[in-house]
């Protein structure tokens, strides 16, 4: 069959112009691999993002306050003075709040004998397990008793408990946080990495009176937990906290708020409006990158092309049909595109995976990027290859041998 | 009936915005079996003749008729169809394909033939053989020397058995006894009934043939028989010019 012969020619094409097709299929190697990172790199963001949400553990019926001005988790000033226990008490007295937890949070060094870890120590109420409905696997939570008398007592979560006590059992033992000695006497059920590789497990809890006389040595809150009567009664408290801090703090009506609210809406609306520009951004890139692959193909398929004209001639000289040179054209394209998009491919996911197992960046692999750059270089492969050799088929053999 | 019969034929090349009148009112009239040289200085038009004989490029004026065909009103496959089957080229300036050995060379005009014959292989070799080049089957052209490479190129142009031989200087870059040897093949090609139209400035090569044209500024100027035409040379179609 005569298109066989063309195709075993194109084969033999792309064999023998080595160069070339090495240089063309770099061009696509690019324009897929760079495509396929950015792509994983922006979906991978997205994840981490919304698993950090869920494993904040929001209801509908709650939000936080955060000390400091700025939006959501950032802080726009350092100064973290600005909520007190009377503000908690004041929002407890609001009709429409039906829990608040107060917090404190830092990050410390905890030590049983020769092991130590880091992890994030809480100052919190005895409402915090009921606000985050979290079990525990041993032991028990502290009580308003433990909060009344200071009493230095932890719970642990299981990243750090492990990292102390492998297999031993660590109730009723004795940890250092800095320089103060702590009964273990609860453990907090383990949740497990989230997609992203968040670990909500690393993490410990005192009793906030504690916190404040022992760890931190000052009465000032990292955050409040506010719960709501219903959800319904959220957008309502949320103005009145607003007026209390506000009234509280002394804000003149022009100040803006040293306090900052953090619900599940905010951070969708946040998530939504960051990874619209983050899209916007990564449109941007991969459409550079494919024009930069696609440029770099058609200018190699243009100047092989001109080479390659007196090919064609000789070819149409002994019988070479429009349609055959045309035919062999396209096999040298397709192969290729397909050439370069496995190569590519297999690139740009090997890079992805190596940025998600090295913690460099997050990482999702989707099929898209890969559909979408196969499609541009294959089209890219054919409007520049082929039509400038059906051009050349166009002309008369003297022509093209010329 | 004549099998190459060229009415009035005019060939003009825009070069510069100039146009280059390089064949002017050519009528010629070539019978099958004929062994014609075509002779004459150096841009006088003679490979212009040859491309618009070969079916490389039409003429701009005048009919050209190939084996009862009209060769202007021929579409361009049915012309592939024909530089195919019945015509083989032997180009000045060979026309290999780079990087392609030898035999692969010779094979090239067989893949646009309707049909691969099985022993294409085989008819390549022994081509090659025939033009003394058993030994370098699968060298490249850039690894052969100008005399060999200008061998593949007669190779190649015989490998479909065509009816018409056009060689545009086959000796030109053959030392003498290459070059003897191919005028053998030649003239052997000939007495078995091949056309021959042999492009060449060697008066002695041009004396291979029975009929010799020369050309001049575009036009035939003279259109002679060959005395020394060895009548045991003769091809089946041996005759007169009308
Ligand atoms: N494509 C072209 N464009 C312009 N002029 C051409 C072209 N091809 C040939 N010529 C001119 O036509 C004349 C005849 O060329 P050619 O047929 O190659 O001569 P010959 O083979 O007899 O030496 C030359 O003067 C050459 O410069
Ligand atoms: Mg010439």
């Amino acid at each position: 069959m005569r298109i066989f012969r063309n195709l075993r020619q194109a084969l033999r094409g792309v064999a023998l112009n080595k160069a070339n097709t090495f240089l063309m299929t770099l061009g696509i190697i690019v324009g897929i691999g760079s495509l396929t990172v950015i792509v994983a790199i922006g979906e991978g963001t997205k994840a981490k993002v919304l698993d950090r949400i869920s494993s904040l553990g929001f209801g509908p019926d709650s939000f936080s306050v955060y000390a400091g001005s700025g939006r959501l988790f950032f802080a726009r000033s350092g100064a973290t003075t600005s909520l007190s226990l009377q503000d908690v008490d004041d929002i407890r007295a609001l009709p429409t709040v039906r829990l608040v937890i107060p917090r404190q949070r830092k990050r410390s060094r905890v030590i049983y004998k020769k092991e130590f870890t880091a992890t994030r120590v809480y100052g919190v109420t005895p409402e915090w397990q009921i606000a985050r409905d979290w079990d525990m696997t041993d032991g028990a939570f502290f009580t308003d008793q433990d909060m009344e008398r200071k009493r230095r007592v932890i719970v642990l979560g299981s990243t750090p408990a492990k990292k102390l006590f492998g297999d031993q059992d660590p109730i009723g033992k004795m940890v250092r946080v800095g320089d103060v000695f702590f009964q273990v006497i609860g453990l907090l059920e383990e949740k497990g990495l989230t997609e992203s590789g968040y670990d909500p497990d690393d993490r410990s809890l005192i009793p906030l009176t504690t916190s404040i006389s022992r760890l931190t040595h000052q009465t000032y809150l990292h955050s409040a937990k506010v719960m709501a009567l219903d959800p319904s009664l959220v957008e309502k408290t949320m103005e009145d906290v607003r007026l209390i801090l506000r009234e509280n703090h002394n804000l003149s009506p022009l100040a803006d708020d040293d306090f900052r609210y953090i619900t599940p809406e905010g951070i969708m609306q946040w998530v939504t409006e960051s990874s619209q520009a983050l899209n916007r951004m990564l449109v941007l890139i991969s459409t550079v990158s494919l024009l930069v692959g696609g440029i770099v193909i058609m200018n190699i398929l243009l100047v092989s092309i001109r080479e390659r004209v007196r090919e064609i001639g000789i070819r149409r000289c002994f019988g070479a049909r429009r349609s055959d040179i045309t035919q062999q054209f396209l096999f040298e394209s397709i192969f290729v595109a397909i050439l370069g998009g496995i190569l590519g491919t297999a690139i740009g996911l090997a890079v992805a995976i190596i940025f998600q197992r090295f913690d460099i960046l997050p990482t999702k692999i989707t099929w898209e990027p890969f559909a979408l750059a196969f499609a541009f270089s294959t089209v890219i492969g054919l409007v520049f290859g082929i039509q400038p050799a059906r051009k050349a088929a166009m002309l008369s053999p003297e022509e093209s041998l010329r | 009936m004549s099998l190459i019969e060229l009415r009035s034929i005019g060939k003009t090349y825009q070069s510069a915005g100039l146009d280059v009148e390089v064949l002017k009112n050519v009528s010629l009239r070539i019978k099958e079996g004929e062994y014609v040289s075509i002779i004459g200085p150096s841009g006088a038009g003679k490979s212009t003749l040859m491309t618009i004989m070969g079916c490389l490029g039409l003429p701009s004026q005048g009919i050209y008729i190939l084996d009862g065909e009209e060769v202007g009103q021929v579409s361009d496959r049915e012309l592939s169809r024909i530089r195919n089957e019945k015509i083989g080229f032997v180009f000045q300036a060979f026309h290999l394909l780079p990087g392609v050995t030898a035999i692969d060379n010779v094979m090239m005009p067989l893949l646009y033939s309707d049909k691969v014959p099985k022993d294409a292989k085989q008819r390549a070799q022994a081509v090659l053989e025939k033009v003394m080049l058993g030994h370098r089957l699968t060298h490249t052209p850039g690894q052969l020397s100008g005399g060999e490479q200008q061998r593949v190129t007669i190779a190649r142009s015989l490998i479909n058995n065509p009816k018409i031989l056009l060689a545009d200087e086959p000796t030109g870059n053959l030392d003498s006894k290459n070059g003897v040897e191919i005028m053998k093949t030649f003239d052997r090609l000939n007495q078995e009934g091949t056309t021959i139209i042999l492009i060449t400035h060697d008066q002695e090569v041009a004396l291979h043939a029975q009929r010799i044209l020369t050309i001049k500024d575009g036009q035939i100027e003279s259109d002679q028989w060959n005395e020394n035409f060895q009548k045991s040379q003769a091809g089946p179609a041996r005759s007169g010019v009308e």
